[in-house]
C-alpha cells in the first residue's frame, strides 16, 4: 500500500513536472506579431455543421454542432443528435451566456459549465484587450501566443511555416488542463476539432460536415 | 346584447378554425379511419424505404438535410441508417439497439435504458402509423384530398418539454406515412419525407443484426 502511494505520488510529480517544464521550455520573444491569433470560425456570419462525438467518462453523446455568427460579437451554437432532437443550445453574446435549452443529461451545472468553456474558448471571439505574451517553441517550429484570461491561461501555437492555428492550450497556473488539435486543413479550415481534457475525463471530436 | 354574443360566438369559431392546419379540415369519422389504418397496418409484414431529414433551427439560415434508407420488419426489427453527409447507424432487434457510428458499434439492451425504450416505441410506431392507440400522445384527425393528416400531442410532462407535436402526413390510397414532423415547443422541428417506399419484400434477418 505504502509502495502504491508513493508510486501514484511519484507519478503526480512526474506528470505535474512535465506540466510545468511544459511552459518553461518556451522563449519569449519580442519579434513576434501584435495582432491576436484570429478566430477559425472568421467574421463573415456563415454557419458551420460538424459532426460530433462528446465522451464523458464512460458516457458518449454523438450528434450534429452547429455554430452561427448572428452579429459580430455573438455566436450561436446547437448540439442536436443525429436524429434531429435537440440536445443544447447556447448563444454566447459580448461576455454574455445564455442556455436557451438543454436536455436532462446535459443539465449539470459542473459538465455544462466544462462544455460551455470549451466552445467559448474555440470559438475565441472574447480575446481583444487581454494581456498577451509572444513566446517560440525551442525547435522555432511555433509561434505561441499566451493570452492571460479571468481563470486560466490559454496558449495559442500557430505553426510558422504554414501560418495555420494547430492547436490550443489551456493551462491554469502553469498546469495544462485542456488541449485543443485542430488538423485535416481545407481551404483554411481546420476539418477535424480534437478537444481533450487532462483533469477529467471528457473528450469532445468535431469533425466539418459543411460550412 | 345578440351582438356581442354573435361576436364572440364568431370569435369562438374563427378561432376554431384557425387551429385546423390550413388546407385541411377535420376527419368527421375518426373511427372509420382507424380501423382502416389498424387493417392496413396488419397487412404489413415489411416496409423499406428512403427518407430525407430536415432540420429545422429558426437561428440558422439553411436547414440541416441529411439522407438514408430504412428498413423494417415484424415484429419490432428496424434498421435506421444515414447515409450523407454522414454514416450513423440505428438498428433495432427485438430488446437489442445497435448504434454504429463512424466504424464503432454499441450494443443496448433495450429494456435498460428508458431513453432506448421510448427511441424504439417511436420509431417503430412512427414508420408503422401505430402511434393512435398510444396513451402517451392525444389524437386529432384532418383531411385533404390526397392526405390524412395525424396530429399527436404528448401528454406526458416530460416528453411535452421537448416535443409540441407530431405531425403525420398518411397518404389516402395506400395509408403509407408519407412524412413525419415533430415540432419542438420553440417551434424548431425536425421533418422525415419518406420515398421509394417498397412493402411486404423479403427483408433477411441479418440485416438487423448488426456487426
Amino acid at each position: 500500500m505504502k509502495n502504491l502511494l508513493l508510486s501514484s505520488s511519484l507519478l503526480l510529480l512526474l506528470f505535474y513536472g512535465c506540466s510545468f517544464g511544459h511552459y518553461r521550455q518556451l522563449k519569449e520573444t519580442n519579434v513576434l506579431t501584435t495582432a491576436y491569433p484570429k478566430s477559425i470560425f472568421g467574421d463573415n456570419f456563415n454557419s458551420f455543421l460538424f459532426k460530433t462525438n462528446i465522451t464523458v467518462y464512460k458516457k458518449n453523446f454523438s450528434g450534429l454542432l452547429v455554430t452561427k455568427q448572428l452579429s459580430s460579437n455573438d455566436y450561436r451554437v446547437i448540439f442536436t443528435t443525429e436524429l434531429g432532437m435537440k440536445m443544447f443550445d447556447f448563444e454566447f453574446k459580448d461576455s454574455t451566456f445564455t442556455l436557451h435549452y438543454c436536455v436532462p443529461q446535459f443539465n449539470n451545472p459542473k459538465l455544462l459549465n466544462v462544455i460551455k468553456n470549451d466552445i467559448e474558448t474555440l470559438l475565441m471571439s472574447n480575446l481583444l484587450n487581454k494581456k498577451k505574451t509572444n513566446y517560440e517553441d525551442k525547435k522555432g517550429v511555433f509561434a505561441i501566443q499566451q493570452i492571460k484570461l479571468q481563470k486560466s491561461e490559454n496558449y495559442y501555437y500557430i505553426d510558422k511555416s504554414s501560418g495555420r492555428l494547430t492547436n490550443i492550450e489551456q493551462a491554469k497556473k502553469s498546469i495544462k488542463k485542456t488541449t485543443f488539435t485542430l488538423s485535416k486543413y481545407q481551404n483554411d479550415f481546420p476539418e477535424n476539432i480534437l478537444i481533450q481534457h487532462h483533469d477529467i475525463n471528457l473528450k469532445i471530436e468535431l469533425n466539418l460536415l459543411k460550412k | 346584447m345578440k351582438k356581442i354574443v354573435f361576436i364572440i360566438l364568431l370569435l369562438i369559431s374563427i378561432s376554431g378554425f384557425a387551429q385546423v392546419p390550413s388546407g385541411y379540415k377535420m376527419v368527421k369519422d375518426t373511427s372509420a379511419f382507424k380501423q382502416k389504418m389498424e387493417a392496413q397496418s396488419k397487412l404489413i409484414n415489411s416496409i423499406e424505404s428512403d427518407f430525407t431529414q430536415e432540420k429545422y433551427l429558426s437561428v440558422m439560415s439553411e436547414k440541416i438535410i441529411s439522407k438514408g434508407h430504412f428498413q423494417f420488419k415484424k415484429v419490432n426489427m428496424l434498421r435506421w441508417e444515414y447515409i450523407a453527409p454522414y454514416k450513423y447507424l440505428i438498428a433495432i432487434n427485438k430488446n437489442k439497439m445497435y448504434i454504429k457510428d463512424n466504424g464503432k458499434l454499441n450494443k443496448y439492451d433495450i429494456n435498460s435504458n428508458k431513453m432506448f425504450k421510448s427511441i424504439n416505441e417511436m420509431m417503430v410506431n412512427t414508420v408503422q402509423g401505430n402511434l393512435l392507440n398510444n396513451k402517451d400522445y392525444k389524437a386529432k384527425f384532418y383531411e385533404n384530398e390526397k392526405i390524412y393528416l395525424l396530429e399527436l400531442t404528448p401528454t406526458q410532462k416530460g416528453a411535452k418539454d421537448f416535443l409540441k407535436v407530431i405531425q403525420l402526413y398518411i397518404n389516402k390510397v395506400d395509408y403509407a406515412v408519407e412524412k413525419v414532423k415533430m415540432i419542438e415547443p420553440s417551434e424548431d422541428y425536425t421533418s422525415i419525407d419518406f420515398s421509394n417506399r417498397q412493402t411486404n419484400q423479403a427483408i433477411a434477418d441479418e440485416k438487423f443484426i448488426i456487426k
